[in-house]
């Protein structure tokens, strides 16, 4: 855990933010045979005590056990209540709790409001030490879910127009390497911020077009441009081209020989599931010069949310 | 359904992975070929295959499947098991076949991904 | 167990070959996509479950006396894998469904991918 981190937290966080709201109260006037199925009922060890709605002292199980030792006779809870209560406000911050709980040796506080001194929540060390770590949880979340760090750095450029290249060389015919180009493309863009449905379908399309690359042809280059609002990928081989682009279009349309299709792929879907996982999806192909794809992806407007 | 609990419905070997218990798995995809797991399989998956080639892993990789089990008694190739244990990806082999293997998923309570949400 | 109770329970649609959906019976299922794979280890009276839609499923189908073909996924098949399926009377269905819960429909329906020993 961060202590620095901590110590920065006592001083901004409220006590507000981690009381119990929902309290538990007894009237002055009720009387202490009802305070026994409070306590009990309610697993609790002490009970603000209200007298038109003002805060006029606290019953705690001592004063409870005290009263069963004695006389148990039945009385007026404010007969037996404890009339110095130690508040505290619930604009007060938790520091200023934590010293409180080491000096008085209390359990709970009773929290009120500064101006009309209204009772609005109970604290207890408990309350202080849960609010702490939900608070670290969440910011620990929040700075593991900062989407798009990118943003930062292109937020401190000055220019014009600014992008980040990537570029990867794809092998032809070489099985045990295809793949691996994405695969780092993936990590990078994780790296980089992006959010992760977003990288998977960039992902996804650029490791189709990795494989037909290995597959169809000698070999070729992946280069994905990073914008501040969108992801570029150009795919491009000076290989064999595609002879009939409306053809190779078509789902299950492939002219993959068969140890390819035993491999698992070229079963003509390559094509079909880039122009799926990308917004943008443009291919330009000559026989005999080769292929160009180009497909891109929005970067949605709200990068920083979580999905 | 744990990646334990898909184990034993299979009565599948372990061959790479530790802990499957607490692996969840939200989906079952089965498919043979790589651009099928691409286009139906989703984030959180378990793999049925019948290929065992290490562009498997890659594939499951990308599409983040969460592992695989190989069904009809196949056996993956060293590179295989060695790019799993790369990437951390559980390995599980099975003697059922494909069609049996799915049926009994799926009748075992796992989702398929077009039931599921992304 | 009949073809048509199966098109007619899961809502498949016949692409070749129907007036043999009465007189084929499925007596298990096999699925994979891989041509060697179902000719090799296949049974006769198999339904196959499949996303290859070429025209080499045909023949596998016919070789090794499949009941039918399923393609899932929403794949239709080839041209030219209808007007061979239609020559070697093969029943070629589709479903949108993927492989997974189509075979998970089936199993439930009780179409089995192992022999049934006790039989």
């Amino acid at each position: 855990m961060n202590v620095g981190k901590t110590q920065e937290m006592v001083y901004e966080m409220k006590v507000s933010a981690v009381m119990t709201r929902d309290v538990i109260t007894i009237g002055s006037k009720e009387r202490m045979s009802r305070l026994r199925s409070l306590l009990q009922g309610n697993r609790i060890s002490g009970v603000p005590v209200l007298e038109k709605g003002q805060l006029v002292g606290l019953i705690s199980i001592e004063d409870f056990i005290k009263w069963l030792a004695n006389d148990q006779e039945d009385c007026a809870i404010e007969e037996r209540m404890t009339r110095e209560v130690t508040t505290i406000y619930e604009d007060d911050p938790l520091v200023l709790a934590i010293r409180k709980f080491e000096s008085t040796s209390l359990g709970r506080f009773p929290v009120i409001t500064r101006d009309q001194k209204t009772l609005v929540g109970i604290l207890t060390k408990g309350d202080v030490i849960e609010g702490l770590l939900k608070k670290l949880e969440i910011d620990y979340q929040e700075q593991e879910a900062r989407h798009f760090p990118a943003r930062y750095l292109f937020d401190n450029i000055e220019a014009d127009d600014t992008s980040l290249q990537l570029r990867y060389n794809v092998k032809g015919q070489d099985f045990t390497q295809a793949g691996d180009s994405s695969t780092r493309l993936k990590r990078t863009l994780r790296r980089l911020g992006l959010r992760s449905d977003l990288v998977r379908r960039i992902a996804i399309a650029s490791y189709e077009a990795e494989m037909n690359l290995v597959i169809y042809t000698e070999g070729g280059r992946i280069r994905a441009e990073v914008e501040p609002a969108r992801v570029f990928v150009e795919i491009e081989d000076s290989g064999p081209g595609i002879a009939d682009l409306e053809k190779a279009l078509e789902p299950g349309y492939s002219t993959a020989p068969e140890w390819v299709r035993e491999m698992g792929f070229g079963a003509g879907m390559g094509l079909v599931n880039m122009k799926k996982s990308a917004d943008e999806f443009i291919i330009e192909s000559e026989p005999g010069r080769g292929t160009t794809l180009n497909v891109s992806f929005r970067i949605n407007e709200e990068p920083h949310e979580v999905n | 359904m744990n990646l334990e609990d898909a184990r034993k419905v299979l009565d599948a070997e372990v061959i790479v992975g530790t802990n499957l218990e607490e692996i969840d798995v939200e989906m079952g995809c089965g498919a043979d070929l790589m651009s099928d797991v691409l286009a139906f399989g989703k984030k959180g998956s378990l793999l049925l295959t019948g290929l065992t080639n290490p562009q498997v892993v890659r594939t499951c990789e990308i599409a983040e499947i969460v592992g695989i089990c190989f069904v009809r008694g196949k056996r993956p190739p060293e590179e295989t098991i060695t790019m799993a244990r790369e990437h951390s990806l559980p390995l599980l082999a099975t003697r059922v076949p494909m069609f049996e293997s799915c049926g009994r998923l799926y009748y075992h309570g796992l989702k398929g991904c077009s039931e599921t949400k992304e | 167990m009949k073809l048509t109770e199966l098109v007619e329970t899961l809502g498949l649609e016949v692409r070749s070959c129907s007036d043999n959906l009465f007189k084929k019976e499925v007596t298990g299922g096999y699925a994979s996509d891989l041509l060697s794979d179902v000719i090799g280890n296949s049974r006769s009276g198999d339904l196959w479950i499949t996303l290859q839609a070429h025209v080499n499923i045909v023949a596998v189908a016919s070789m090794k006396e499949l009941s039918g073909i399923i393609l899932t996924g929403g794949r239709e098949p080839d041209e030219d894998t209808i007007q061979k399926a239609e020559s070697e009377k093969i029943v070629i269905m589709v479903s949108k469904l993927p492989a997974f819960e189509l075979i998970g429909r089936l199993y439930d329906l009780g179409v089995r991918g192992v022999s049934n020993k006790t039989s």
